[in-house]
Protein backbone atom coordinates (compact mmCIF):
# COMPACT_ATOMS: atom_id res chain seq x y z
CA UNK A 1 0.00 0.00 0.00
CA UNK A 2 2.71 2.43 1.05
CA UNK A 3 4.41 1.59 -2.25
CA UNK A 4 1.48 3.03 -4.21
CA UNK A 5 1.48 6.17 -2.07
CA UNK A 6 5.19 6.67 -2.74
CA UNK A 7 4.55 6.05 -6.43
CA UNK A 8 1.88 8.76 -6.60
CA UNK A 9 4.02 11.16 -4.57
CA UNK A 10 6.92 10.48 -6.91
CA UNK A 11 4.86 11.21 -10.03
CA UNK A 12 3.47 14.39 -8.45
CA UNK A 13 7.00 15.44 -7.51
CA UNK A 14 8.19 14.86 -11.08
CA UNK A 15 5.37 17.00 -12.49
CA UNK A 16 5.92 19.77 -9.95
CA UNK A 17 9.71 19.88 -10.13
CA UNK A 18 9.96 19.75 -13.93
CA UNK A 19 9.37 23.46 -14.71
CA UNK A 20 11.73 24.36 -11.88
CA UNK A 21 14.44 22.19 -13.44
CA UNK A 22 14.06 24.01 -16.77
CA UNK A 23 14.24 27.30 -14.86
CA UNK A 24 17.36 26.13 -13.05
CA UNK A 25 19.13 25.28 -16.32
CA UNK A 26 18.14 28.67 -17.76
CA UNK A 27 19.29 30.53 -14.63
CA UNK A 28 22.64 28.71 -14.57
CA UNK A 29 23.14 29.39 -18.26
CA UNK A 30 22.38 33.06 -17.75
CA UNK A 31 24.91 33.22 -14.91
CA UNK A 32 27.57 31.59 -17.07
CA UNK A 33 26.90 34.14 -19.80
CA UNK A 34 27.23 37.04 -17.34
CA UNK A 35 23.53 37.80 -17.48
CA UNK A 36 21.33 38.03 -14.44
CA UNK A 37 18.61 35.95 -16.07
CA UNK A 38 15.06 35.18 -14.98
CA UNK A 39 14.48 33.63 -11.55
CA UNK A 40 14.40 29.85 -11.27
CA UNK A 41 10.61 29.79 -10.83
CA UNK A 42 9.95 31.80 -14.01
CA UNK A 43 8.70 28.71 -15.96
CA UNK A 44 5.93 28.25 -13.35
CA UNK A 45 4.66 31.78 -14.05
CA UNK A 46 4.88 31.13 -17.78
CA UNK A 47 2.80 27.97 -17.47
CA UNK A 48 0.31 29.78 -15.23
CA UNK A 49 -0.01 32.59 -17.74
CA UNK A 50 -0.45 30.19 -20.65
CA UNK A 51 -3.21 28.31 -18.82
CA UNK A 52 -5.12 31.62 -18.48
CA UNK A 53 -4.79 32.61 -22.11
CA UNK A 54 -7.37 31.89 -24.77
CA UNK A 55 -6.71 29.19 -27.36
CA UNK A 56 -6.47 30.11 -31.03
CA UNK A 57 -6.67 27.24 -33.46
CA UNK A 58 -6.19 27.28 -37.20
CA UNK A 59 -9.40 26.60 -39.14
CA UNK A 60 -7.53 23.88 -41.04
CA UNK A 61 -6.75 21.92 -37.89
CA UNK A 62 -8.51 18.63 -37.20
CA UNK A 63 -9.35 16.84 -33.94
CA UNK A 64 -5.81 15.50 -33.94
CA UNK A 65 -4.46 18.96 -33.25
CA UNK A 66 -6.65 19.25 -30.12
CA UNK A 67 -5.95 15.72 -28.93
CA UNK A 68 -2.17 15.77 -29.36
CA UNK A 69 -1.28 17.96 -26.34
CA UNK A 70 -3.21 15.63 -24.06
CA UNK A 71 -1.59 12.54 -25.53
CA UNK A 72 1.86 14.15 -25.23
CA UNK A 73 1.29 15.18 -21.64
CA UNK A 74 -0.39 11.93 -20.59
CA UNK A 75 2.26 9.67 -22.13
CA UNK A 76 5.08 11.67 -20.55
CA UNK A 77 3.33 11.73 -17.17
CA UNK A 78 2.73 7.96 -17.43
CA UNK A 79 6.43 7.42 -18.09
CA UNK A 80 7.20 9.28 -14.88
CA UNK A 81 5.51 6.46 -12.93
CA UNK A 82 7.89 3.89 -14.38
CA UNK A 83 11.20 5.70 -13.99
CA UNK A 84 13.11 5.13 -10.75
CA UNK A 85 13.13 8.61 -9.26
CA UNK A 86 13.00 8.20 -5.49
CA UNK A 87 12.78 4.58 -4.47
CA UNK A 88 13.14 1.04 -5.81
CA UNK A 89 11.47 -1.40 -6.13
CA UNK A 90 8.04 0.13 -6.60
CA UNK A 91 4.75 -1.65 -7.40
CA UNK A 92 4.54 -0.08 -10.87
CA UNK A 93 7.78 -1.79 -11.86
CA UNK A 94 5.60 -4.77 -12.65
CA UNK A 95 3.61 -2.71 -15.16
CA UNK A 96 6.39 -1.74 -17.49
CA UNK A 97 10.12 -1.94 -18.04
CA UNK A 98 12.53 0.24 -19.98
CA UNK A 99 10.93 -0.60 -23.34
CA UNK A 100 7.62 0.79 -22.13
CA UNK A 101 9.34 3.99 -21.00
CA UNK A 102 11.13 4.36 -24.34
CA UNK A 103 7.93 3.85 -26.32
CA UNK A 104 5.81 6.07 -24.08
CA UNK A 105 8.28 8.87 -24.76
CA UNK A 106 8.25 8.02 -28.47
CA UNK A 107 4.43 8.10 -28.48
CA UNK A 108 4.56 11.71 -27.31
CA UNK A 109 7.13 12.60 -29.97
CA UNK A 110 5.02 10.89 -32.65
CA UNK A 111 1.83 12.75 -31.76
CA UNK A 112 3.67 16.03 -31.51
CA UNK A 113 4.99 15.52 -35.06
CA UNK A 114 1.51 14.64 -36.30
CA UNK A 115 0.19 17.80 -34.66
CA UNK A 116 2.95 19.76 -36.35
CA UNK A 117 1.84 18.43 -39.74
CA UNK A 118 -1.89 18.80 -39.10
CA UNK A 119 -2.56 22.55 -39.56
CA UNK A 120 -0.60 22.48 -42.82
CA UNK A 121 1.80 25.27 -41.91
CA UNK A 122 5.17 24.89 -43.64
CA UNK A 123 7.12 25.38 -40.39
CA UNK A 124 5.18 22.63 -38.66
CA UNK A 125 5.97 20.20 -41.46
CA UNK A 126 9.62 21.17 -41.42
CA UNK A 127 9.86 20.73 -37.67
CA UNK A 128 8.02 17.40 -37.81
CA UNK A 129 10.32 15.99 -40.47
CA UNK A 130 13.42 17.08 -38.54
CA UNK A 131 12.07 15.72 -35.27
CA UNK A 132 11.37 12.36 -36.91
CA UNK A 133 14.88 12.22 -38.39
CA UNK A 134 16.34 12.76 -34.95
CA UNK A 135 13.90 10.49 -33.12
CA UNK A 136 14.54 7.62 -35.54
CA UNK A 137 18.23 7.76 -34.61
CA UNK A 138 17.90 8.66 -30.94
CA UNK A 139 15.31 6.11 -29.80
CA UNK A 140 17.30 2.96 -30.68
CA UNK A 141 20.35 4.51 -29.02
CA UNK A 142 18.34 5.22 -25.89
CA UNK A 143 17.09 1.65 -25.72
CA UNK A 144 20.55 0.24 -26.50
CA UNK A 145 22.28 2.38 -23.87
CA UNK A 146 19.90 1.18 -21.16
CA UNK A 147 20.19 -2.39 -22.50
CA UNK A 148 23.90 -2.23 -21.66
CA UNK A 149 22.90 -1.74 -18.04
CA UNK A 150 20.10 -4.28 -18.31
CA UNK A 151 22.57 -6.91 -19.49
CA UNK A 152 24.79 -6.58 -16.45
CA UNK A 153 21.74 -6.46 -14.16
CA UNK A 154 20.04 -9.40 -15.90
CA UNK A 155 16.71 -7.60 -16.17
CA UNK A 156 15.15 -4.90 -18.34
CA UNK A 157 13.26 -3.64 -15.32
CA UNK A 158 14.53 -0.17 -14.45
CA UNK A 159 13.97 -0.66 -10.73
CA UNK A 160 15.94 -3.87 -10.71
CA UNK A 161 18.80 -2.30 -12.70
CA UNK A 162 19.09 0.41 -10.04
CA UNK A 163 18.91 -2.12 -7.20
CA UNK A 164 21.57 -4.25 -8.87
CA UNK A 165 23.96 -1.34 -9.38
CA UNK A 166 23.48 -0.38 -5.73
CA UNK A 167 24.53 -3.81 -4.50
CA UNK A 168 27.68 -3.58 -6.63
CA UNK A 169 28.74 0.09 -6.76
CA UNK A 170 32.07 -0.73 -8.46
CA UNK A 171 30.19 -1.82 -11.60
CA UNK A 172 29.30 1.85 -12.17
CA UNK A 173 32.94 2.25 -13.32
CA UNK A 174 32.82 -0.56 -15.88
CA UNK A 175 33.32 0.39 -19.54
CA UNK A 176 29.75 -0.64 -20.30
CA UNK A 177 28.40 1.90 -17.84
CA UNK A 178 30.81 4.61 -18.90
CA UNK A 179 30.12 4.27 -22.63
CA UNK A 180 26.38 3.95 -22.01
CA UNK A 181 26.43 7.12 -19.89
CA UNK A 182 28.04 9.16 -22.67
CA UNK A 183 25.62 7.69 -25.21
CA UNK A 184 22.62 8.43 -23.02
CA UNK A 185 23.84 11.98 -22.37
CA UNK A 186 24.01 12.67 -26.13
CA UNK A 187 20.54 11.16 -26.55
CA UNK A 188 19.27 13.37 -23.73
CA UNK A 189 20.52 16.44 -25.61
CA UNK A 190 18.83 15.27 -28.81
CA UNK A 191 15.54 14.13 -27.29
CA UNK A 192 14.96 17.14 -25.10
CA UNK A 193 15.89 19.61 -27.81
CA UNK A 194 19.00 21.09 -26.23
CA UNK A 195 22.15 22.43 -27.91
CA UNK A 196 23.94 21.26 -30.07
CA UNK A 197 20.92 19.59 -31.69
CA UNK A 198 18.20 22.18 -31.16
CA UNK A 199 18.30 25.53 -29.44
CA UNK A 200 15.60 25.80 -26.76
CA UNK A 201 16.01 29.56 -26.47
CA UNK A 202 15.26 30.64 -30.01
CA UNK A 203 12.39 31.04 -32.40
CA UNK A 204 14.74 31.57 -35.32
CA UNK A 205 12.73 29.74 -37.91
CA UNK A 206 15.53 28.21 -39.96
CA UNK A 207 17.14 26.24 -37.16
CA UNK A 208 14.29 25.31 -34.85
CA UNK A 209 12.94 21.81 -34.42
CA UNK A 210 10.76 21.59 -31.33
CA UNK A 211 9.65 25.22 -31.59
CA UNK A 212 8.69 24.73 -35.23
CA UNK A 213 6.33 21.88 -34.38
CA UNK A 214 4.55 23.75 -31.61
CA UNK A 215 4.42 27.07 -33.45
CA UNK A 216 0.66 26.80 -34.06
CA UNK A 217 -0.16 26.09 -30.44
CA UNK A 218 -1.34 28.64 -27.94
CA UNK A 219 -2.93 28.93 -24.53
CA UNK A 220 -3.43 25.83 -22.39
CA UNK A 221 -2.44 23.48 -25.22
CA UNK A 222 0.96 25.14 -25.46
CA UNK A 223 1.22 25.04 -21.66
CA UNK A 224 0.64 21.28 -21.66
CA UNK A 225 3.25 20.74 -24.35
CA UNK A 226 5.83 22.91 -22.64
CA UNK A 227 5.14 21.21 -19.34
CA UNK A 228 5.49 17.77 -20.97
CA UNK A 229 8.81 18.85 -22.50
CA UNK A 230 10.04 19.88 -19.04
CA UNK A 231 8.89 16.55 -17.57
CA UNK A 232 10.75 14.76 -20.33
CA UNK A 233 13.96 16.60 -19.43
CA UNK A 234 13.46 15.62 -15.80
CA UNK A 235 12.84 11.98 -16.73
CA UNK A 236 16.06 11.87 -18.71
CA UNK A 237 17.95 13.53 -15.86
CA UNK A 238 16.58 10.94 -13.43
CA UNK A 239 17.63 8.13 -15.77
CA UNK A 240 21.13 9.60 -16.06
CA UNK A 241 21.40 10.25 -12.34
CA UNK A 242 19.78 7.17 -10.88
CA UNK A 243 20.72 4.44 -13.35
CA UNK A 244 24.39 5.29 -13.43
CA UNK A 245 25.02 6.80 -9.99
CA UNK A 246 22.30 5.24 -7.83
CA UNK A 247 23.59 6.88 -4.66
CA UNK A 248 20.81 7.83 -2.28
CA UNK A 249 17.94 6.00 -4.00
CA UNK A 250 15.74 4.58 -1.24
CA UNK A 251 15.71 0.79 -1.04
CA UNK A 252 13.31 0.75 1.91
CA UNK A 253 10.24 2.94 2.18
CA UNK A 254 10.91 4.76 5.42
CA UNK A 255 10.65 8.54 5.90
CA UNK A 256 14.39 8.85 6.55
CA UNK A 257 15.55 7.08 3.39
CA UNK A 258 12.93 8.88 1.30
CA UNK A 259 14.07 12.27 2.58
CA UNK A 260 17.64 11.28 1.74
CA UNK A 261 16.47 10.17 -1.72
CA UNK A 262 14.81 13.55 -2.38
CA UNK A 263 17.92 15.35 -1.21
CA UNK A 264 20.31 13.28 -3.34
CA UNK A 265 17.96 13.65 -6.32
CA UNK A 266 18.08 17.43 -5.99
CA UNK A 267 21.87 17.35 -5.75
CA UNK A 268 22.07 15.21 -8.89
CA UNK A 269 19.72 17.57 -10.73
CA UNK A 270 21.82 20.58 -9.78
CA UNK A 271 25.00 18.82 -10.97
CA UNK A 272 23.44 17.67 -14.26
CA UNK A 273 21.80 21.07 -14.85
CA UNK A 274 25.18 22.69 -14.27
CA UNK A 275 26.82 20.30 -16.75
CA UNK A 276 24.11 21.01 -19.31
CA UNK A 277 24.35 24.78 -18.82
CA UNK A 278 28.14 24.65 -19.12
CA UNK A 279 27.93 22.52 -22.28
CA UNK A 280 25.31 24.79 -23.85
CA UNK A 281 27.45 27.83 -23.13
CA UNK A 282 30.60 26.25 -24.52
CA UNK A 283 29.37 24.81 -27.81
CA UNK A 284 27.56 26.13 -30.84
CA UNK A 285 24.62 24.51 -32.56
CA UNK A 286 25.53 21.83 -35.08
CA UNK A 287 24.49 22.05 -38.68
CA UNK A 288 21.40 19.92 -39.12
CA UNK A 289 23.23 17.57 -41.47
CA UNK A 290 25.86 16.89 -38.84
CA UNK A 291 23.27 15.88 -36.24
CA UNK A 292 22.93 12.32 -37.62
CA UNK A 293 26.73 12.02 -37.28
CA UNK A 294 26.55 13.06 -33.62
CA UNK A 295 23.78 10.52 -33.07
CA UNK A 296 25.76 7.82 -34.82
CA UNK A 297 28.61 8.58 -32.39
CA UNK A 298 26.24 7.92 -29.54
CA UNK A 299 24.83 4.85 -31.27
CA UNK A 300 28.30 3.36 -31.68
CA UNK A 301 29.12 4.15 -28.05
CA UNK A 302 25.90 2.44 -26.96
CA UNK A 303 26.68 -0.55 -29.18
CA UNK A 304 30.15 -0.84 -27.65
CA UNK A 305 28.61 -0.51 -24.20
CA UNK A 306 26.27 -3.43 -24.90
CA UNK A 307 29.12 -5.52 -26.31
CA UNK A 308 31.43 -4.92 -23.41
CA UNK A 309 28.75 -5.62 -20.81
CA UNK A 310 27.83 -8.76 -22.73
CA UNK A 311 31.40 -10.02 -23.07
CA UNK A 312 32.60 -9.03 -19.61
CA UNK A 313 29.60 -10.45 -17.78
CA UNK B 1 34.15 -10.44 -8.51
CA UNK B 2 36.02 -7.65 -10.29
CA UNK B 3 38.58 -5.88 -8.13
CA UNK B 4 39.26 -2.16 -8.08
CA UNK B 5 42.44 -2.74 -10.06
CA UNK B 6 40.72 -4.49 -12.94
CA UNK B 7 37.92 -1.90 -12.92
CA UNK B 8 40.47 0.92 -13.20
CA UNK B 9 42.35 -0.92 -15.96
CA UNK B 10 39.16 -1.34 -18.00
CA UNK B 11 38.07 2.22 -17.30
CA UNK B 12 41.42 3.56 -18.49
CA UNK B 13 41.34 1.47 -21.66
CA UNK B 14 37.81 2.53 -22.52
CA UNK B 15 38.73 6.19 -22.02
CA UNK B 16 41.72 5.68 -24.33
CA UNK B 17 39.41 4.14 -26.93
CA UNK B 18 36.94 7.03 -26.66
CA UNK B 19 39.73 9.53 -27.30
CA UNK B 20 40.64 7.40 -30.32
CA UNK B 21 37.08 7.67 -31.65
CA UNK B 22 37.28 11.48 -31.50
CA UNK B 23 39.58 11.26 -34.54
CA UNK B 24 36.69 9.90 -36.56
CA UNK B 25 34.12 12.42 -35.41
CA UNK B 26 35.84 15.80 -35.17
CA UNK B 27 37.21 17.64 -38.18
CA UNK B 28 39.61 20.23 -36.85
CA UNK B 29 43.23 19.22 -36.52
CA UNK B 30 43.43 21.04 -33.16
CA UNK B 31 40.91 18.60 -31.71
CA UNK B 32 43.05 15.66 -32.88
CA UNK B 33 46.13 16.96 -31.10
CA UNK B 34 44.14 17.60 -27.92
CA UNK B 35 42.58 14.13 -28.10
CA UNK B 36 46.02 12.57 -28.51
CA UNK B 37 47.42 14.47 -25.52
CA UNK B 38 44.49 13.45 -23.32
CA UNK B 39 44.74 9.85 -24.44
CA UNK B 40 48.44 9.80 -23.59
CA UNK B 41 47.70 11.33 -20.20
CA UNK B 42 45.16 8.57 -19.50
CA UNK B 43 47.73 5.96 -20.52
CA UNK B 44 50.47 7.34 -18.29
CA UNK B 45 48.05 7.41 -15.34
CA UNK B 46 47.08 3.84 -16.19
CA UNK B 47 50.77 2.87 -16.20
CA UNK B 48 51.18 4.32 -12.72
CA UNK B 49 48.11 2.35 -11.59
CA UNK B 50 49.51 -0.87 -13.06
CA UNK B 51 52.92 -0.15 -11.50
CA UNK B 52 51.29 0.38 -8.12
CA UNK B 53 48.99 -2.65 -8.11
CA UNK B 54 51.34 -4.91 -10.03
CA UNK B 55 54.30 -3.91 -7.81
CA UNK B 56 56.56 -3.21 -10.78
CA UNK B 57 58.75 -0.17 -9.94
CA UNK B 58 60.26 -0.10 -13.45
CA UNK B 59 56.88 0.92 -14.84
CA UNK B 60 57.00 4.19 -12.90
CA UNK B 61 60.08 5.16 -14.94
CA UNK B 62 58.33 4.13 -18.14
CA UNK B 63 55.24 6.11 -17.14
CA UNK B 64 57.36 9.21 -16.46
CA UNK B 65 59.19 8.88 -19.80
CA UNK B 66 55.88 8.26 -21.55
CA UNK B 67 54.37 11.35 -19.92
CA UNK B 68 57.24 13.60 -20.92
CA UNK B 69 57.29 12.36 -24.50
CA UNK B 70 53.65 11.82 -25.35
CA UNK B 71 51.91 14.42 -23.21
CA UNK B 72 54.46 17.23 -23.36
CA UNK B 73 56.91 16.96 -26.27
CA UNK B 74 54.98 15.41 -29.15
CA UNK B 75 51.72 17.38 -28.62
CA UNK B 76 53.79 20.55 -28.54
CA UNK B 77 55.50 19.67 -31.84
CA UNK B 78 52.12 18.69 -33.29
CA UNK B 79 50.59 21.98 -32.21
CA UNK B 80 53.40 23.90 -33.83
CA UNK B 81 52.87 21.95 -37.03
CA UNK B 82 49.11 22.35 -36.85
CA UNK B 83 49.38 26.13 -36.39
CA UNK B 84 51.26 26.34 -39.63
CA UNK B 85 48.51 24.48 -41.48
CA UNK B 86 45.68 25.97 -39.43
CA UNK B 87 43.47 26.47 -42.45
CA UNK B 88 43.48 22.78 -43.22
CA UNK B 89 40.60 20.66 -41.99
CA UNK B 90 39.63 17.04 -42.53
CA UNK B 91 36.67 17.95 -44.72
CA UNK B 92 36.16 15.08 -47.11
CA UNK B 93 37.74 11.87 -45.81
CA UNK B 94 37.63 8.77 -48.01
CA UNK B 95 34.97 7.31 -45.72
CA UNK B 96 32.32 9.68 -44.35
CA UNK B 97 31.88 10.25 -40.63
CA UNK B 98 28.76 8.18 -40.00
CA UNK B 99 30.11 5.16 -41.89
CA UNK B 100 33.51 5.54 -40.21
CA UNK B 101 31.88 5.33 -36.80
CA UNK B 102 29.95 2.21 -37.69
CA UNK B 103 33.13 0.68 -39.11
CA UNK B 104 34.93 1.63 -35.88
CA UNK B 105 32.22 -0.12 -33.88
CA UNK B 106 32.65 -3.26 -35.99
CA UNK B 107 36.44 -3.05 -35.62
CA UNK B 108 36.14 -2.96 -31.85
CA UNK B 109 33.88 -6.01 -32.01
CA UNK B 110 36.52 -7.66 -34.19
CA UNK B 111 39.09 -6.68 -31.55
CA UNK B 112 36.99 -8.53 -28.98
CA UNK B 113 36.85 -11.56 -31.24
CA UNK B 114 40.58 -11.80 -31.92
CA UNK B 115 41.69 -11.19 -28.34
CA UNK B 116 39.34 -13.86 -27.02
CA UNK B 117 42.00 -16.62 -26.79
CA UNK B 118 44.42 -14.12 -25.20
CA UNK B 119 41.91 -13.09 -22.57
CA UNK B 120 41.02 -16.75 -21.98
CA UNK B 121 44.58 -17.85 -21.11
CA UNK B 122 45.59 -14.69 -19.25
CA UNK B 123 45.30 -14.70 -15.47
CA UNK B 124 46.11 -11.02 -15.02
CA UNK B 125 43.46 -8.78 -13.48
CA UNK B 126 44.02 -6.34 -16.35
CA UNK B 127 42.99 -8.81 -19.07
CA UNK B 128 39.51 -7.31 -19.56
CA UNK B 129 41.05 -4.18 -21.05
CA UNK B 130 42.96 -6.02 -23.76
CA UNK B 131 40.09 -6.18 -26.30
CA UNK B 132 39.68 -2.41 -25.97
CA UNK B 133 43.41 -1.88 -26.56
CA UNK B 134 43.20 -4.09 -29.65
CA UNK B 135 40.13 -2.09 -30.72
CA UNK B 136 42.17 1.11 -30.39
CA UNK B 137 44.94 -0.38 -32.55
CA UNK B 138 42.44 -1.32 -35.27
CA UNK B 139 40.59 1.99 -35.12
CA UNK B 140 43.87 3.91 -35.43
CA UNK B 141 44.85 1.81 -38.44
CA UNK B 142 41.48 2.64 -39.95
CA UNK B 143 42.11 6.35 -39.32
CA UNK B 144 45.42 6.09 -41.17
CA UNK B 145 43.86 4.54 -44.27
CA UNK B 146 40.63 6.53 -44.38
CA UNK B 147 41.83 10.10 -43.79
CA UNK B 148 43.46 12.39 -46.31
CA UNK B 149 45.40 14.94 -44.32
CA UNK B 150 48.96 13.95 -43.51
CA UNK B 151 48.68 15.36 -40.00
CA UNK B 152 45.63 13.21 -39.23
CA UNK B 153 47.53 10.18 -40.41
CA UNK B 154 50.44 11.05 -38.14
CA UNK B 155 48.10 11.37 -35.15
CA UNK B 156 46.57 8.05 -36.21
CA UNK B 157 50.03 6.49 -36.22
CA UNK B 158 50.81 7.88 -32.77
CA UNK B 159 47.50 6.54 -31.44
CA UNK B 160 48.31 3.18 -32.97
CA UNK B 161 51.54 3.21 -31.01
CA UNK B 162 49.57 4.20 -27.89
CA UNK B 163 47.30 1.23 -28.49
CA UNK B 164 50.27 -1.14 -28.72
CA UNK B 165 51.76 0.28 -25.52
CA UNK B 166 48.41 -0.14 -23.81
CA UNK B 167 48.23 -3.75 -25.02
CA UNK B 168 51.75 -4.40 -23.68
CA UNK B 169 51.00 -2.81 -20.32
CA UNK B 170 47.74 -4.69 -19.88
CA UNK B 171 48.93 -7.99 -21.27
CA UNK B 172 52.35 -8.30 -19.62
CA UNK B 173 52.63 -5.37 -17.18
CA UNK B 174 54.99 -3.75 -19.66
CA UNK B 175 57.99 -5.07 -21.53
CA UNK B 176 61.50 -4.60 -20.04
CA UNK B 177 62.54 -1.01 -19.51
CA UNK B 178 65.34 -1.08 -22.06
CA UNK B 179 63.03 -2.33 -24.82
CA UNK B 180 60.41 0.24 -23.85
CA UNK B 181 62.93 3.07 -24.08
CA UNK B 182 64.09 1.75 -27.45
CA UNK B 183 60.50 1.83 -28.70
CA UNK B 184 60.06 5.38 -27.43
CA UNK B 185 63.15 6.48 -29.30
CA UNK B 186 61.90 4.75 -32.44
CA UNK B 187 58.57 6.50 -32.21
CA UNK B 188 60.22 9.86 -31.69
CA UNK B 189 62.51 9.29 -34.68
CA UNK B 190 59.57 8.09 -36.78
CA UNK B 191 57.61 11.13 -35.76
CA UNK B 192 60.45 13.50 -36.65
CA UNK B 193 60.89 11.85 -40.04
CA UNK B 194 57.15 12.16 -40.69
CA UNK B 195 57.29 15.79 -39.64
CA UNK B 196 59.95 16.46 -42.25
CA UNK B 197 57.84 14.62 -44.81
CA UNK B 198 54.81 16.73 -43.99
CA UNK B 199 56.77 19.95 -44.38
CA UNK B 200 58.08 18.68 -47.71
CA UNK B 201 54.58 17.73 -48.88
CA UNK B 202 53.34 21.14 -47.87
CA UNK B 203 56.24 22.83 -49.64
CA UNK B 204 55.55 20.97 -52.88
CA UNK B 205 51.75 21.05 -53.00
CA UNK B 206 50.84 23.96 -50.70
CA UNK B 207 48.58 21.53 -48.87
CA UNK B 208 48.94 18.52 -46.61
CA UNK B 209 46.32 16.55 -48.46
CA UNK B 210 48.03 13.26 -49.33
CA UNK B 211 45.72 12.75 -52.28
CA UNK B 212 47.91 15.28 -54.07
CA UNK B 213 50.67 12.68 -54.05
CA UNK B 214 48.76 10.78 -56.75
CA UNK B 215 49.86 13.46 -59.19
CA UNK B 216 53.42 12.20 -58.85
CA UNK B 217 52.59 9.20 -61.03
CA UNK B 218 52.47 11.28 -64.19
Amino acid sequence: MIGYVVEVVQAALVLLLAPGLVGLVRAMKARLQNRRGAPVWQPYWELWKLFQKEVVISSNASWLFRAAPFVVFASTAAASFLVPVLAVPLPFDAVGDLLVVVYLLLLGTFFLSLAGLDPGSPFGGMGASREMTIAALAEPTLALAIFALALSAGSTNLGQIVARTMTDPASALSPGHLLAFIALFIVTLAETGRLPVDNPATHLELTMIHEAMVLEYSGRYLALIEWAAAVKLLIFFSLLGNLFVPVGVALALTPGTLALAVLSLLVKFVVLAGALALLETRIAKLRLFRVPELLSVSFVLALLAVTSSFLLK
Amino acid sequence: MPTLFSQLAVLGSSLALIFGLILLWRRSLTAYVTAFAWQSLVLSVLMVIVAYFGRDPELYVVAAAFFVMKVVVIPRLLTRMQRRFSAEREIEPYVNTATSLVVAGLLVLFGYAITRPLVAVSQLPTRAGMPLAMGLVLVSLFVIISRKKALTQVVGFLMLENGLTLLAVLGTYGIPLIVELGVFLDVLMGFLVMQIFIYQIHETFESIDVEQLNRLRH
